[in-house]
């Protein structure tokens, strides 16, 4: 009897902890109720819609769901302001986990009631979530997946991130003839999905450019010790290496790979491309090259004004996550603009429609497909900071 | 290159070595596998990059913080975690592995969320140097890790063999009430064992986060399923087994990657587990008691 | 009028309990002969991808998948469970937690069969499939007043109700046939257990089997409903959930598995923020189960007082349970 009484008690403290664990967690639905959305349906000139957000916010990847949420946030103020479009944001986490991505977009499309999704964060949940939307009639953009054959999901399916595919050829060029490279080695995480449609791209430009591929080396996520690799990377010698790599992984390979002498420019994918790099890998940083819509450093007024808003609110520098949600919103915000009325149908023939689109990313537009159209710059990192690649 | 490889395989040898130690010390007395140690070691990796990249502090001061938090940790796992277990007579033997399977997954995203995910620099100083001889660089580091292990496998040896409470410690692991009934504080010689082995760990972590400069929240899980397959593969409680498996792990990792397998490179401590214990699942070194 | 009731949102999330019921129960089965398994998520995956890859490059009917892939989780459970038995406790629990990594590893790098880290995507959707079956009669969902999307959602949860029902009819005379009083002998002291006369070998592989069959439904079921299959999805991390679903519900009773399962799946989704925190509650959750209640919440003491307390009242579903 007494372990029961002590077991019950016990159980009582759990569930305090739960729920005061539930109380200290950020509230997950962000509206912009105060200055009012109620103008009904009849005055016209305002559209309202519901938009839901589904974000990897818990977990591993949390940095990623914050820089989105945050892009999503500021856009959304913005526009709100701006009157044409009154957008609530529905905002659900997916803890990265495929499954409660696709409870998260159901609980969005068939409870609340939206008009377009943004999101998935990770294109493992996005390949599950994407054909339940389409199957509803729900268009949902990708702000952050890069893999292949995600637009060709469905019709309703869009994205503003721009995929490996048209990335990494970029960069690999650029830096080939940069140091008129003959030989590359390849360097790739195999165990993520980001990173090994990375090394897909990387594999087959470094073909098309008929580069020689030295070695192929992998690696895993948690693991921190990449000198076995590295030294046959350096032992192989090539002109390049092409590393898929995220940035985190990716710093520690540079700071381990320039210790070693390994002097060689590395070429990276999307998921290598942020600042953190320079600030985990120092001076080890120089000699990254990345092809990217998004450039902090960039003279582009809006740009600017963008960078400063976000440093300001939310205490730190926007990075190429935060920059395609904001565009995103704004892309679906034009959309909805020109359907003139929060109905999916509409919005996905305007989304559809997207051409020419100037966001802080640049000039997009869509394809028959859903996928974006763009040019990417190409940066490296010279001296701890990132330039643009001539 | 063969030098070098060999090298790096000595350095991750030496550290799986350094885990493998704080398994095997808990099991020789216990019984049991503490399936958090894993994640004592990354919190003793993360002391490193608090202390020395985020408040600037000394070295030292790193590894003297890394070796009191982690030991507090022991401690506390062993009171919060084991100690009930050993109360309730309902308990059976899995009991210990799900509770520290509990504890390790809490540790695991307690990291996640307050040091935050991904890879954490450290600051080495002065252990970030290298030299050369001949064609082979080696790194101030790399040595150190190798003479901490070797020393504390001596150290720990010698304390088991030849001091009082190493004998109390050994005879508490033969048998508890026994050793209880001669006059040692079991009590306390397995509360003292669990810090110990907590402390080793947290050194070896922040050896680690300053060998390959990166430290993040998942690492323990990693480098913690190697530890077990090296004292599967050792033998469970022997100190010995724990060193050589350690080498023979690490050199083996080397060797796969080496050879142009490297996507395969975390399965070969599987694989290893898996084949020693068909074979001889007592390891290599296998006796009960330390 | 149906279709106002019917919200995929909620069949979705009951799709997932159905499945997560059926993962503990392969939990709760091998620990009722005293075997702790971490393979379930190696299992899983086996089942998984068995039926992804067929269903996708063969074109075989979703059935036939799911029933290769629950077939080879078994075959593979026969071939870890025997040379496991040398290995009690502990040492087993680390063997199937190595097997499960190195089905990760192995998917991870048969790029060229699984596409590696990518995934399998475009594996036929059970709902759907459904659908298309039922339209070549001439069948439109209209008809019942659902949408096709509701029709879809609804049959998934149709028919994994269907088979939990089974499955737990399974199992809960099992537990009381020949095979279940010997599991539980051989929990209880696997010497005595053999000198009874009960083959010790025969019914803990028997169970480890069992355990592993169930895993690799559940995954062919998983494939099927999600559409689409990573490695992620079968990590270490999966199996210590599968592992708090039994051992939180209670390990003991069939209706523990059922209990665990349904309470922490729907956790994170009435409380979503604590999914923050959900992998932490986990952690605690095991470590103060082990020490006041390893059992589990729902134990076989509970099930009698609850029985007795409803006596003549519900006898249906509470009798079975009794030992």
């Amino acid at each position: 009897m007494k372990n029961t009484k002590k077991f019950i008690l016990t159980m009582i403290a759990v569930m305090a902890m739960v729920v005061l664990a539930a109380c200290g967690g950020n509230s997950s639905s962000s509206s912009d109720n105060d200055n009012g959305n109620n103008n009904g349906g009849g005055s016209g000139e305002t559209v309202s819609a519901n938009i839901g957000v589904v974000s990897f916010m818990t977990g591993s990847g949390a940095a990623y769901g914050e820089a989105i949420t945050n892009g999503l946030k500021l856009a959304q103020e913005e526009l709100n302001e701006a009157g044409d479009v009154n957008i609530e944001l529905l905002i659900e986490d997916s803890a990265g986990e495929a499954d409660q991505a696709l409870s998260a977009a159901q609980k969005l499309m068939n409870s609340e009631d939206i008009v377009g999704l943004i999101g998935p964060t990770l294109s493992t949940e996005f390949e599950v979530v994407a054909p339940v939307a389409d199957q509803n009639g729900i268009p949902i953009l990708g702000t952050s997946v890069t893999a292949e054959g995600i637009p060709q999901i469905g019709d309703y399916v869009f994205r503003d991130s721009i995929p490996e595919t048209l990335a990494i050829p970029a960069s690999v060029e650029k830096a080939a003839d940069e140091v008129d490279a003959k030989t590359v080695a390849l360097l790739y995480g195999n165990d993520d999905v980001f990173t090994k449609a990375g090394y897909d791209a990387m594999k087959a430009a470094a073909e098309e450019l008929d580069l020689e591929v030295v070695t192929t080396e992998t690696f895993q996520q948690g693991q921190s010790d990449y000198k076995a690799q590295l030294s046959k990377i350096k032992q192989a010698d090539p002109d390049l290496v092409l590393a898929s790599a995220l940035y985190n992984e990716g710093a520690v390979l540079m700071k381990q790979a320039r210790s070693m002498g390994i002097d060689v420019p590395f070429v990276g994918g999307n998921g290598f491309n942020s600042p953190q790099v320079i600030e985990i890998a120092g001076d080890d940083a120089d000699g990254l090259v990345v092809a990217t819509p998004w450039f902090t450093d960039s003279d582009d007024e809006r740009v600017q004004a963008f960078v400063e808003k976000y440093t300001e609110e939310f205490g730190k520098a926007p990075d190429q996550f935060a920059a395609q949600a904001y565009d995103g919103l704004y892309i679906m915000a034009d959309a909805l603009k020109r359907a003139g009325d929060a109905d999916s149908e509409k919005l996905r023939e305007a989304l559809l429609e997207t051409q020419d689109f100037e966001g802080i990313l640049g000039t997009m537009s869509f394809d028959e497909e859903g996928d974006i159209v763009m040019d990417p710059i190409v940066l490296t990192i010279k001296d701890g900071k990132f330039v643009e690649m001539e | 290159m063969f030098l070098e490889q060999l090298i790096n395989g000595l350095t991750t040898g030496s550290i799986y070595a350094m885990v493998a130690l704080g398994y095997t010390l808990v099991f020789g007395v216990l019984g049991i596998i503490n399936m958090a140690h894993g994640e004592i070691f990354m919190f003793g990796a993360f002391m490193g990059v608090v202390i020395t990249t985020t408040f600037g502090l000394p070295l030292w001061l790193a590894f003297l913080v890394a070796a009191i938090v982690t030991g507090i940790m022991g401690y506390l796992l062993e009171l919060l975690a084991l100690r009930p277990l050993r109360k309730s007579s309902e308990s059976s033997h899995l009991a210990p592995l799900i509770s520290t399977i509990g504890v390790s997954i809490f540790l695991e995203n307690a990291a996640d969320q307050y040091f935050g995910s991904g890879n954490h620099p450290v600051e080495s100083g002065w252990l970030d140097t290298s030299f050369t001889i001949g064609s082979v660089t080696i790194y101030t580091v790399q040595l150190v890790i190798f003479f901490i292990a070797i020393a504390l496998m001596i150290g720990l040896s010698y304390w088991l063999l030849k001091t009082k409470g190493g004998k109390a410690l050994r005879a508490t692991a033969e048998d508890l009430d026994t050793a209880s009934l001669l006059g040692v504080n079991t009590k306390r010689m397995i509360t003292a064992t669990v810090v110990l082995a907590s402390v080793i760990g947290g050194i070896a972590g922040i050896l680690v986060g300053m060998a390959f400069s990166s430290v993040n929240p998942q690492m323990g899980l990693a480098i913690g399923l190697k530890g077990l397959a090296i004292i599967i593969l050792g033998g469970m409680g022997s100190v010995k087994g724990a060193v050589v498996g350690g080498m023979i792990l690490g050199l083996s990792e080397t060797v796969i990657v080496a050879i142009g397998l490297s996507g395969y490179r975390d399965a070969i401590a599987f694989v290893m587990i898996i084949i020693i214990l068909l074979l001889r699942p007592q390891g290599l070194f296998g006796k009960k008691t330390a | 009028m149906l279709g106002e009731f019917i919200n995929p949102y909620y069949l979705q999330v009951a799709s997932f309990i159905l499945i997560n019921i059926i993962l503990a129960l392969s939990i709760y089965i091998t620990l009722a002969s005293g075997q702790l398994s971490l393979g379930s998520a190696g299992f899983m995956a086996i089942g998984a991808y068995t039926t992804a890859l067929l269903t996708t490059n063969f074109e075989v009917s979703i059935i036939v998948g799911i029933i290769a892939g629950t077939l080879l989780a078994g075959i593979l459970g026969i071939i870890i469970g025997i040379p496991s038995l040398r290995l009690t406790g502990v040492f087993l629990a680390i063997a199937t937690l190595g097997f499960g990594e190195i089905v990760r590893v192995v998917l991870i790098n048969t790029e060229e069969i699984t596409r590696g880290a990518i995934g399998i995507s475009g594996i036929p959707q059970l709902g759907k499939e459904i659908l298309t079956f039922f339209e070549g009669f001439g069948f439109d969902p209209n008809n019942l007043g659902l949408t096709p999307n509701q029709f879809v959602f609804s049959a998934i949860f149709l028919v994994l109700l269907i088979i939990d029902i089974l499955l737990i009819w399974f199992f809960l005379r099992q537990k009381n046939s020949r095979v279940g009083r010997a599991y539980s002998a051989i929990n209880m002291d696997e010497d005595a257990a053999a000198t009874m006369g009960i083959n010790v070998t025969y019914y803990k592989v028997l169970s480890f089997t069992q355990g592993a069959i169930l895993a690799g439904f559940a995954g062919a079921l998983y494939a099927h409903v999600l559409s689409y299959i990573s490695p992620a999805d079968f990590s270490y991390h999966k199996a210590v959930e599968i592992l708090v679903f039994s051992v939180f519900g209670g390990s003991e009773v069939v209706v523990g598995a059922i209990f665990g399962a349904s309470f922490l799946t729907l956790l994170p989704e009435i409380l979503r923020s604590i999914s923050d925190y959900r992998f932490m509650i986990y952690g605690v959750l095991l470590v103060v189960m082990m020490a006041y209640r390893p059992q589990g919440i729902i134990d076989e003491r509970m099930l009698r007082w609850v029985k007795k307390r409803f006596k003549g009242g519900k006898k249906d579903g509470t009798k079975r349970e009794e030992n």
